[in-house]
Order: structure tokens, then C-alpha cells, then sequence
């Protein structure tokens, strides 16, 4: 009798690593997964997210199953008069379970630096194809006009709808006007903060023409969460014809019906 | 010993659990009586009458009146007379829900009604924190339109707004939602208008009431629809025909020559953009301006501080006490109205010519800018838009918008003398 | 090594006389009481009470997050105005109140004020701390930041709104946000205080630590409670100065127009905040030169409460007791070098990022070793699934799950989707709640016969955990996949967004679970007090464990010992060769087998 409560226990513990292991399992299949990718880079992130997934899932399964066969075997109940094993530790096993770790970790951590440079790092000798500013709670656009410089009189102005050609190195200048914003492309696996004073590169590169979405990921207010924006990809010829409708429609000197 | 310790303990944690759960069903949303308007009419604008405050009974009446003709924010009612579309209505009134076909209901109360309050009066929970406050529907009063000044804007100019956002105020851009979702925001704009507009009449005629009518309106629905909700809603059936006619920008005419024609005219005496806007342009001509909404309170304000300190009776004073503590729930604190800085780039009403034309030529409704048009000819208004453009890029048209904010105040040629005083 | 000689009084049982407490009126008694047992319990409950605020504020939060701008139950008459919904300024409050009430107003408290007071004199043998005085204030100083937390609620704007790091400009501009008025200004104020009372709680525990072992109680033979507590009061002593220091440079840029976060040429709301030249960045530096410390100030001593109940349970010496000692430390140190993993989205040179994913990848390693020597410790024991063995357990069986996500995000390019999502708020609720508040209620009911003199109810304390254990991986488990798509955290309404408009069925299910986590703590709270009262009267060991405290009447007298107790062994000493019972406490008379094994093992 008193060892069934000690199985009931055991088999609690179990349940970590076998629900947690569906979880994620089922994950995929009910879509509450990694968003589609189109962007260039994205898939070094993602493999490094499997594989560090893999990695820990097998410490994380190991670790509780083993858990769980020692709370089975070790119950007080099922020892009788047996006592516990008189065991101060094994020097050997310290050293074992703290250099394997090491050398896996700094393996990681090394096996980490190409990705994060790319993303980071390796900025595009190009100059900026949109400037993107942050404000609460918008992101206001200004595309180079003809000059392809910034700051002239003939930049375009929009809100939160950025358009961009496909299949090209796209340089966006991240400002902030007022406080923290964090631009979130989950579909590009692109994310930076927005910080007043400073102007940020940031650089990617669209695979495929569609819509996405724009996140604010970081808390700028109230209003946090309505601060909402679409990146679409067209081809080239589209994103020129596209970018002249818009200043057509910012130099508009008639009212147009839409 | 040290068990009997803790007694005093369970109470705090017993008292809190009992707080929290003992409180009843949430009530449904209902829309608020004008309650500023309904004590301090203001039919003639230069003084406020203490005995034209409407008594309880007929604060009632109203309210009834408007449950009738319009509804609640769950269940809006619109009468054929108002114009308004019922479908459309329905799509943006009630609480944050989706319908069967997985259409979001509730629009207003997803996206709008943290600022704009569910009466629509400019006073939801975050209003009081943001600068400018967000617009009050109730006087149906617009600033950013196509339509003359005293005209309603068209549906166009207010799609416009939703979709472009207002720049340099708290007004985001919703230009993701649908089409479709726009509409049908545009229209609860229009209906919470309608609303406020029609429940101002509504007071104003039981102001204008004589004796014998014993305080009450005649409440038929004939008299209510013809003299109160039509006049108010033709407007805004008329405002698609108001448009401002805008004659063709003129040809032939060099940029630069015509930002120069621009600058002389917006120092000139009969557009004098300069008096308000400064010479530089940095909007610090004057400072001390209130727009419509905040003048009342601050006449309101000025009113009931002089009966504070004067020898008004013992009614008065009760009168002014008590209007105090509806002034503080009803309305925010006014703050100036400061004029726009020209030379940061950001325009509210739109950047397109067009709109910096409208602006011009109709002057901002509610604010102190006022209407060039009948002064100031209309190409030469043309001439102000190239001029005001030319503005946030500096003299020499090389200094980028996010530079210009910090530019030493240019000193145009032909004011030296405004730089020697 | 000194050799002791043994004490002359033995059994302990007969012995009941406790010294006579030196004046006793009520107010000194238990009010500005100096002794650590009831200063520990002050902290205990005041903890303790914030925990269920906290819990509710959590509630409200779930709620929002699952059924967005639907009428919310009870709270909904507060907003009337909006017909019943949470306006999305009050959300941001919640989750920034939530956060701050759980990490300043319960964690650290109830970690270091409750448990580092009553346990630090009890298990190295002292009557009491080496500063009482200095202690009872420890408490008391966090009183104005109980009301400067609470009281904020009811100011115009109501609490602060500017998330628990409280990152500038949002932060410093008073006009940015509601809450950045008056909320934030005694947000900070209240860190102060908060700060105040850890810091004079920590140069005490230090102090006593060091100075007021009992004879034979050599550092290496302190349990790892101990060991844990006085680490932690080390990191306390080196962040807080920091924290401080920058809570009064963002007050100053709030109160007194200087510029050290916000930069130039800035607007917020329309208004300019202050003079400029300063750098948002140099605020994140600050916090979290703190704060990331600080994460371990919160997880250490629940560490090493937890491994004192292990053994117990599993009638087992721990395993590798100097390898736990050595990543206790280790984990201290490497602890002042990862904080800039917390900006590596920031905006800061991302060349430091490569620097900081390294120490933070190696910080992974002692909290590693931990996990390994607590499987060592249950493998071939002997265990008892007391509650509080249940709770243990559990704590090491999550801190698996909080220990490895945490790999994701100190793996920079990963963290470049996954920062800001729901997967850093699964892993800290998993660090936190599912480890160090399960470690907490290990604690509980394994020391509060000592604390009350009675034992918890066992069979309802385990249904308590059941349903605790059972709803907290409901609701935090699926959190990790919502990080996978990258559900951003603190959005009032996330559902507009194509990305993730298809999640709200998956956040009932979790508010469903966190309503359910919440309501089993009702079992808890009526078993708590229930047991003070009626509980089974416990003796002075009631688990026949080793630690110095199990030698005290419980509760314990003022002066806490009835003799002078003299320590013979390490505390882990369970089922050693030689002897009839399966344990030799810390003061039981040598016995040479035992030692000769014990000095052997070593």
C-alpha cells in the first residue's frame, strides 16, 4: 500500500519528460511553431535553435528519466530495512559532469559567432534603402526619394505599411523619436531596439513577395501593443512603380477619390 | 508561545480575499450625460447664466430622449433621419467579440475608446495623459478636412485620418485594418457626433423654453426629428458636396521664386502667418491661445474662480462648488494650444500639398488658425504650400528634417530689423 | 583543525528551560522585536501577503492576455467608464506591478528576510544575529516600500507602468505614459527602501556568518543553506550599491531635469523630458549590473534549502559537498560578468555580444554540476515523499526545464527571435516560480514545525502540490512553444497580429491553468494556518534531521539554544556505518566509526 504512493510520485516526475517531449512534438503540427521564414539568413537561426533544441532536449530527457528511475527504485517503501548507500560523492563523476559541460557549452558558444555576425555584424557597404523610426506607437517610413539620399526634400513619407524588393540586400537606418522600440520581423527572425539618439543598421534579405508583419517588442508605453506594421516584398519592377505611386500621391496638389 | 503570535496576521489576509470577491456583476456600458453642457449652457458665449442649468428632471428627460433616438454603445439605434448605417454601426458598437463568420465586433472598444471615451467625449482613461487630448466628438467639430471651416468633414477626411494617423499627436495610424473596418470606425465616429451634437440641441432648446411650457419638451417624435436630429444630420449629408474647390497650382512659375512670392506673403499683412507662427517659423509667434474645446473650460474656470474670491451670494457659491466637482470629473484640464512648428516636417492634417492648401485656405476649425481664404488669393495660397514645404529643409534647402529642430533660428532677409531690437 | 571538548549537558529532550527574554512588552516583543525568529516570521508573512497580490495582479494579467478587452470578472467594476474592459495603460501596470511585487516584494524577502533570518543563528548555533537592532530595521525598512508600492496604485495615472526594468526614456519622461508620474517616482523610491533592507540584512548575515559559528561548526562543515545565504549576502553587498545609485540618477532625471538616460533632441507626448546628453543604454548597463546578480540572489538560497531537504529525505549525505560549495561561488562570480546577455537586442556594440554569450554559456556550467550532484544525492538513498520532499524534488525537476531554455537565449543569433517573447517569460517563471517558490514551499513545510511547534497537514500539503505542480507546467510549459513563434511578452492584445491571432485558444488554456495554480493555494493557506493552531504538535526533531536548529524546542525560546551546542560533523551525515539510527546530528558525541567513515568519504 505504501509503495504505491511512491510510484504515484515517481510517475508524476515521469510526466515531465513525456508531456514536455509531446509538447513540443505537437507543437509543429498545430502551427504554434516557428513562424515561415523568407528571409536569407534566417535558416542559420533556425538550425541553431534545433540543434540547440536536440542538444538540450536529450540533457532534459535524460536528466528527468533518470530522475524518475531514481525516485522508483530509491523509494523508502521498496528499500525496507536497507539502509540508504553511505555516499559522500565521487571526485571522478565532478570532474566527468563538469568538463563535458564545459566543452559542449564553449563548443556552442564558438559554433554561435558566424551566425550572430552575419545578423550583426557584417553590415552591407550600401547606403540606407528606408529609414524606419519609431514613435509611440507607429513606425514612420521615409524612403530616399530619386537622390536616394535621406533628408532632401524629396523623401516619401509613410506609416507602418513598409514595402521592399525581393531578392535584394535591404539596409533600413532604425531611429526612435521618443522612447525604447524593439523592430520584430518574426518572418525575417529580425529583431532590434529603436533607441532615441542613436541610429541603428540594421540589414536583411527578403526570399520571397508577401506581406508580414512589424512587432514592437519592446515596452514604449500603452499603447505597446498597437504598435503594429506589414513589411510587403515585391519585385523590383512592382517596388518602383509602387514607390512612385507614393510620391504621386504625397505631391498630390487635387484631392483624389480613392 | 510564539504560535498565538500571528493572529493579527489572518485578518489582513481574510479582510483582502473578502474585498475582492465579494463584489457584484460588472454593469453594462452606457453613454454619459454632457454634464458640463447640461449645468453651464453658453448660448451666448460672452457670459454663463446661473440659472440656466438644466434641473434633474430634464437632465432625465434628455437622456431619455437620446436612448430612444440612439441607443446604447451595446445596442446603437440609428433613425432613418440620422443617415447613419446601421450595419456598420453594429460592426464597430458593443463589447470586443466575433460574430459567427469570425468577423471582429466591437471595433470602437478594441482601438479607440482608451482615448476617445465610449461617449465619445475625448475622456477615456488615458486621455488625461496625453498631449494634445484627443478630440471630443460631442461638438462635432473637425479640424483636418477637405470642407470649408464651419462644414462637417466628408467621409474621404476622415478615412484619411484612421488610415494616415494624425503625426505629431497620439493618433496612430490604423491603416492595417480593413477596409472595410475603417468604414464602419468612420461611421460610429460620425453616429457618436450625430449623438453629442443632437444631445447639445436638446439642451440648448430646453434653455430656450418659456414659462408655460413647465419645463418639458414636447415630446413628439415629429418635433424632436424635424427641429433637433435633421438640421444636424443634413450637415453631414452636405459636407460630400462642400468640397473646397482647389484651382491648379501655377504653371509656368519657377520653385524658388515661388517660395520666395510664398515667404513675402506669410510676412505680409493680410495672410501674417508671421504673427502666430514666429519669423522663424518655429510656431512661438504667441502662446497663450486655447482651442474651442479648452476655451469654454477656462471661461468656465475664470467664471467660477471670480465667484470664489468675489461677493457672490450663498446660492452662487454652492452653485460654483458644485460645478467644480463636475469640471473635474467631466473635463481635463485646458492647456494651450501652441502653433505649429513649420520646420520639423510633421503635419498633422497631411503633408500633401493639397492638404497644406485646405489647411490654408479653410483655416483649422476649433483652433485659433484661421481662414485665408477671401483675404488671401488662391494661387498665392499655392505660393504659401511651396514656401511652408521649403521650410523644415532649411534656407538653403540642404538641412535634413531631424537637423532642422535644432537650427539656430534663420533670420529671413528683410527682417534685420527684428534682430537688432 | 581544533579539537572541542563535549558538551556536559546531554539529552537535549530533558531540557525545556529557554533564557529569559530581557524585557517583554508586546511592542518589543513582536512588533520592534529584535530577535531573528520573529523578524523571520514578520518577513515571512508580510512575503507572503504580497504573494497573493502578486498572484491576483498575475491573474489579471492572464486574463487580459487571454480574452482581450472582454469584461473582466470582479475587477471589471473599477472600469466602468470603458464598459467593464481593461484599458491596455492598466495591463501595462499590472504586469510591471506583478513583476515588482513578485522580485522585490516577495522573492528576496521571503528568501533572505524570512528564511536567511530564521535559519542563519538556528543552523550555525548563535542566539542570535550579530546586530539585532540593524536587523529588526532590515524589516522594518521595507514598510515604506510596501506603501510606496501599494499606495502607487491609487495616483493619478496609478503605479508605475514602465515594466520592472523600467527602461528610460519611458521611464524618465513623466509625460511619456500614465504611471510615469507619480507611479514611477515612488517605484523608485520604493526600490530604495527595498535596497535599504537587503543591504542591512546582508552585512548582518555576513557578520553573523563569519563571526558566530559555535565551537567545531568549521565553514566547511556549514550546511549548503547556509553556504547559499552567505554567497548571496556577498552579491547583495557589491550589486545593491549600483542599483541604488542609478535608482537615484533615473529620480534625479525625473525630479530634477538632469540628463543621464535621455538624449538629445528628444519629444515624448509633445514634450521635450529634459535637457538631453545622456545615453538610454547607460540605464540598461545599471539595471542589470544588479539585477542579473540579483536573479541569483533569488535562486541561491532556495538552492540550498533545497539540497538540506534532499538529504533529509533521501537519508543520503549530499553528494559532492565541495563541488556545490565551489558553484555556489562560482555561480556568485561569473554572475557579475553575464549581465549584458540581457541587451544583446539593445542596441549595444554587438562585438560585446560574442563576449558576454561566452560567460554566460559558462555560467550554465556550475548551475550544471548542481543539477548532477542533486541527482547523486536521491540516487540510492532511501526516500520519504514528505510534502516537503515533493516540493524539493520538484524544484530540482524544473530547474532542469529553467536551466537549459535558458541555453536559447544565451545563444545570441537564437536570441534574436526568441528575446522579449514568451520563451524568457516560460524561462524565468520557471526559475522562479517553478523553482525557487516550489523551493520556498519545500522550505516551509519542512521548517515551520520549528517555526510553530507543530507539523504541516501531509495529506493536504501533497494535494496542494499535486495541483500546484500539475497547473504551473500547464501554464508555463506551453509558454516555451508561444516563445517559438515568437508571441512578444507584454502585449495587451497580441491577436491583431497575423502572426499569432491563432494563439488565443492556447492563452485560455494557460490562464485556465494559472486560475487553477492560484486557487490550490487556498488549500495552502488554510492548511498554513490551520496547522498553527491544530496541527500535530511536533517535537525538536521532528524529521529526524542533522542541522543544528532540529537540537532547539520548537519554536525555539529566545536565545534559541537551551545549551551551548558543540558540532562534531558536517550536517549531511544520514545513514552512516555504525551507528543504530539512520542519521548523527551535527552535535551528537563523536562516534568513532561514523567519523572514521565520514573523514574517509571526504
Amino acid at each position: 500500500m505504501n509503495r504505491l504512493g511512491g510510484m504515484f510520485w515517481a510517475i508524476v516526475f515521469l510526466a515531465v519528460p513525456v508531456l514536455g517531449v509531446a509538447t513540443f512534438a505537437v507543437a509543429p503540427s498545430i502551427n504554434v511553431w516557428l513562424p515561415k521564414d523568407i528571409s536569407e539568413h534566417g535558416h542559420e537561426i533556425d538550425s541553431l535553435f534545433y540543434f540547440i533544441l536536440i542538444l538540450t532536449g536529450v540533457v532534459f530527457v535524460a536528466t528527468e528519466l533518470l530522475l524518475f528511475w531514481f525516485l522508483w527504485k530509491y523509494d523508502a517503501a521498496a528499500r525496507g530495512d536497507t539502509k540508504a548507500t553511505y555516499l559522500h560523492g565521487s571526485h571522478t563523476l565532478e570532474v566527468v559532469w563538469t568538463i563535458i559541460p564545459a566543452v559542449v557549452l564553449l563548443f556552442l558558444a564558438i559554433y554561435q559567432m558566424n551566425a550572430w555576425a552575419n545578423v550583426k555584424m557584417r553590415r552591407p557597404d550600401m547606403p540606407p534603402t528606408v529609414e524606419v523610426v519609431g514613435r509611440q506607437f507607429e513606425w514612420r517610413l521615409r524612403y530616399p526619394g530619386g537622390d536616394g539620399m535621406l533628408g532632401t526634400p524629396d523623401d516619401i513619407h509613410l506609416v507602418n505599411d513598409l514595402c521592399l524588393p525581393v531578392d535584394e540586400d535591404i539596409l533600413v537606418q532604425l531611429k526612435s523619436m521618443d522612447v525604447l522600440h524593439s523592430f520584430f520581423l518574426p518572418n525575417l527572425r529580425i529583431k532590434q531596439d529603436a533607441v532615441p539618439g542613436m541610429k541603428i543598421p540594421v540589414w536583411f534579405k527578403g526570399t520571397e513577395t508577401g506581406s508580414s508583419d512589424i512587432v514592437c517588442a519592446e515596452l514604449c508605453g500603452w499603447g505597446h501593443y498597437k504598435m503594429k506594421g506589414r513589411v510587403t516584398f515585391v519585385t523590383r519592377p512592382e517596388f518602383d512603380a509602387w514607390l512612385e505611386r507614393m510620391e504621386a500621391e504625397q505631391e498630390a496638389t487635387q484631392e483624389v477619390t480613392p | 508561545m510564539m504560535q498565538a503570535i500571528h493572529f493579527y496576521s489572518v485578518v489582513p489576509v481574510v479582510a483582502l480575499v473578502v474585498a475582492l470577491t465579494g463584489c457584484g456583476p460588472t454593469p453594462p456600458a452606457s453613454f454619459r450625460l454632457n454634464m458640463v453642457e447640461a449645468i453651464s449652457p453658453t448660448p451666448e458665449k460672452d457670459s454663463i447664466a446661473f440659472e440656466q442649468e438644466l434641473t434633474g428632471d430634464q437632465q432625465k428627460q434628455v437622456a431619455t430622449i437620446l436612448l430612444a433616438m440612439f441607443g446604447t454603445p451595446d445596442e446603437p439605434v440609428c433613425l432613418p433621419e440620422s443617415g447613419l448605417d446601421s450595419a456598420k454601426l453594429r460592426l464597430a458598437a458593443g463589447p470586443v467579440r466575433s460574430d459567427i463568420v469570425g468577423r471582429k465586433n466591437g471595433l470602437f472598444r478594441e482601438h479607440c475608446v482608451h482615448c476617445h471615451g465610449i461617449t465619445g467625449d475625448g475622456l477615456g482613461p488615458t486621455a488625461a495623459f496625453l498631449n494634445p487630448y484627443p478630440r471630443d466628438y460631442r461638438p462635432g467639430i473637425f479640424k483636418f478636412k477637405s470642407t470649408e471651416r464651419a462644414d462637417k468633414p466628408t467621409h474621404g477626411d476622415l478615412v484619411r485620418i484612421l488610415n494616415n494617423g494624425v503625426s505629431g499627436t497620439s493618433m496612430p495610424s490604423f491603416a492595417l485594418l480593413s477596409p472595410v473596418e475603417v468604414d464602419a470606425l468612420v461611421e460610429y465616429v460620425r453616429y457618436l457626433s450625430i449623438r453629442g451634437e443632437t444631445e447639445l440641441a436638446l439642451m440648448r432648446q430646453f434653455f430656450e423654453l418659456d414659462d408655460e411650457d413647465q419645463g418639458t419638451l414636447p415630446e413628439t417624435r415629429e418635433f424632436l426629428i424635424a427641429e433637433v436630429l435633421e438640421p444636424i444630420a443634413e450637415k453631414w449629408t452636405a459636407a460630400a458636396d462642400a468640397v473646397i474647390p482647389v484651382p491648379e497650382m501655377p504653371e509656368g512659375m519657377d520653385l524658388a521664386e515661388s517660395i520666395e512670392t510664398g515667404r513675402k506673403l506669410f510676412f505680409g499683412d493680410k495672410a501674417n502667418c508671421v504673427k502666430c507662427h514666429g519669423v522663424t517659423a518655429l510656431g512661438d509667434g504667441q502662446a497663450n491661445d486655447y482651442d474651442d474645446w479648452s476655451k469654454n473650460i477656462v471661461k468656465i474656470d475664470t467664471k467660477l474662480d471670480s465667484v470664489a474670491t468675489g461677493d457672490a451670494d450663498a446660492e452662487e457659491r454652492r452653485w460654483a462648488a458644485e460645478f467644480r466637482k463636475v469640471l473635474s470629473g467631466d473635463a481635463l484640464d485646458p492647456r494651450t494650444i501652441p502653433p505649429r512648428n513649420l520646420r520639423q516636417g510633421i503635419y498633422r492634417g497631411g503633408r500633401r500639398p493639397v492638404d497644406i492648401y485646405y489647411r490654408i485656405h479653410a483655416g483649422i476649425n476649433g483652433a485659433p488658425m484661421p481662414a485665408a481664404k477671401g483675404t488671401v488669393d488662391p494661387q498665392d495660397i499655392w505660393h504659401i504650400v511651396n514656401y511652408i514645404r521649403s521650410l523644415p529643409y532649411g534656407l538653403d534647402g540642404e538641412l535634413g528634417a531631424d537637423r532642422a529642430v535644432m537650427m539656430p533660428p534663420a533670420t529671413p532677409a528683410g527682417l534685420v530689423s527684428h534682430e537688432e531690437n | 583543525m581544533s579539537t572541542v571538548t563535549a558538551p556536559t549537558t546531554t539529552p537535549l529532550d530533558h531540557v525545556t528551560v529557554a533564557k529569559p527574554h530581557p524585557v517583554s512588552t508586546f511592542l518589543s516583543t513582536y512588533v520592534f522585536s529584535k530577535d531573528h525568529k520573529v523578524i523571520g516570521l514578520q518577513f515571512l508573512f508580510s512575503t507572503l501577503l504580497w504573494f497573493l497580490i502578486g498572484g491576483l495582479l498575475a491573474l489579471a494579467v492572464r486574463w487580459q492576455v487571454a480574452w482581450p478587452w472582454s469584461d473582466v470578472p470582479v475587477l471589471g467594476k473599477l472600469f466602468a467608464q470603458e464598459g467593464g474592459q481593461m484599458s491596455p495603460e492598466f495591463y501595462t501596470m499590472l504586469f510591471t506591478m506583478h513583476a515588482t511585487v513578485m522580485i522585490f516584494l516577495v522573492i528576496i524577502p521571503i528568501l533572505a528576510g524570512a528564511f536567511g533570518n530564521f535559519l542563519i543563528p538556528l543552523m550555525i548555533g548563535a542566539d542570535d544575529m550579530a546586530f539585532p537592532t540593524l536587523n529588526m530595521l532590515s524589516y522594518w525598512f521595507m514598510w515604506p516600500a510596501f506603501i510606496a508600492f501599494g499606495a502607487s496604485f491609487f495616483f493619478e495615472g496609478g503605479a508605475a507602468a514602465g515594466g520592472w526594468t523600467s527602461y528610460p526614456p519611458l521611464s524618465t519622461s513623466v509625460v511619456s505614459s500614465p504611471g510615469s508620474g507619480w507611479g514611477q517616482t515612488l517605484w523608485l523610491l520604493g526600490l530604495t527602501f527595498v535596497g535599504v533592507s537587503s543591504m542591512l540584512g546582508s552585512v548582518n548575515y555576513m557578520t553573523t556568518i563569519i563571526l558566530m559559528r559555535a565551537p567545531g561548526m568549521t565553514m566547511f562543515r556549514l550546511p549548503m543553506t547556509i553556504w547559499a545565504m552567505f554567497i548571496t549576502a556577498i552579491l547583495q553587498a557589491f550589486a545593491l550599491p549600483v542599483l541604488t545609485a542609478t535608482g537615484f540618477m533615473q529620480l534625479a532625471d525625473r525630479l530634477f531635469a538632469t540628463g543621464f538616460f535621455s538624449p538629445e533632441g528628444l519629444i515624448v507626448n509633445n514634450a521635450v523630458p529634459g535637457p538631453g546628453g545622456g545615453q538610454p543604454l547607460l540605464w540598461q548597463h545599471l539595471f542589470w549590473f544588479y539585477s542579473h546578480p540579483a536573479v541569483y540572489i533569488m535562486i541561491l538560497p532556495a538552492m540550498g534549502m533545497v539540497s538540506d531537504i534532499l538529504t533529509c529525505f533521501a537519508r543520503k549525505p549530499l553528494f559532492g559537498y565541495r563541488p556545490m560549495v565551489y558553484s555556489i561561488a562560482g555561480i556568485a562570480g561569473l554572475g557579475f560578468i553575464v549581465w549584458g546577455h540581457h541587451m544583446f537586442m539593445s542596441g549595444m556594440n554587438p562585438a560585446l555580444g560574442i563576449t558576454f554569450m561566452v560567460s554566460t554559456m559558462m555560467i550554465a556550467l556550475p548551475s550544471a554540476v548542481k543539477t548532477f550532484n542533486w541527482l547523486g544525492t536521491v540516487w540510492g538513498g532511501k526516500i520519504e515523499f514528505t510534502t516537503s520532499m515533493l516540493f524539493a524534488l520538484s524544484f530540482v525537476s524544473m530547474f532542469i526545464i529553467g536551466g537549459l531554455s535558458g541555453i536559447f537565449m544565451a545563444a545570441t543569433p537564437v536570441d534574436i527571435f526568441i528575446h522579449d517573447t514568451y520563451f524568457i517569460v516560460a524561462h524565468f517563471h520557471y526559475v522562479l516560480f517553478a523553482g525557487t517558490a516550489m523551493g520556498v514551499w519545500a522550505a516551509i513545510y519542512f521548517w515551520f514545525p520549528k517555526m510553530f511547534g507543530r507539523t504541516m497537514n501531509e495529506f493536504w500539503g501533497k494535494v496542494h502540490f499535486f495541483l500546484t505542480f500539475i497547473f504551473l507546467n500547464g501554464t508555463f510549459f506551453t509558454m516555451h512553444i508561444l516563445g517559438a513563434v515568437g508571441f512578444p511578452r507584454r502585449l495587451a492584445d497580441a491577436y491583431h497580429y497575423e502572426t499569432f491571432h491563432h494563439l488565443q485558444p492556447m492563452n485560455a488554456f494557460m490562464t485556465w491553468c494559472a486560475i487553477g495554480m492560484v486557487a490550490s493555494q487556498v488549500i495552502f493557506a488554510v492548511n498554513f494556518f490551520w496547522s498553527m493552531f491544530y496541527g500535530p504538535v511536533a517535537g525538536r526533531n521532528p524529521w529526524n534531521a542533522n542541522g543544528l536548529e532540529w537540537t532547539t524546542p520548537s519554536p525555539p525560546g529566545h536565545g534559541n539554544f537551551d545549551y551551548q551546542p558543540v558540532v562534531y560533523r558536517g550536517p549531511y551525515e544520514y545513514s552512516p556505518p555504525g551507528v543504530e539510527t539512520d542519521h548523527l546530528m551535527q552535535t551528537d558525541p563523536p562516534n568513532p566509526t561514523a567519523d572514521a567513515a565520514a573523514r574517509q568519504a571526504h
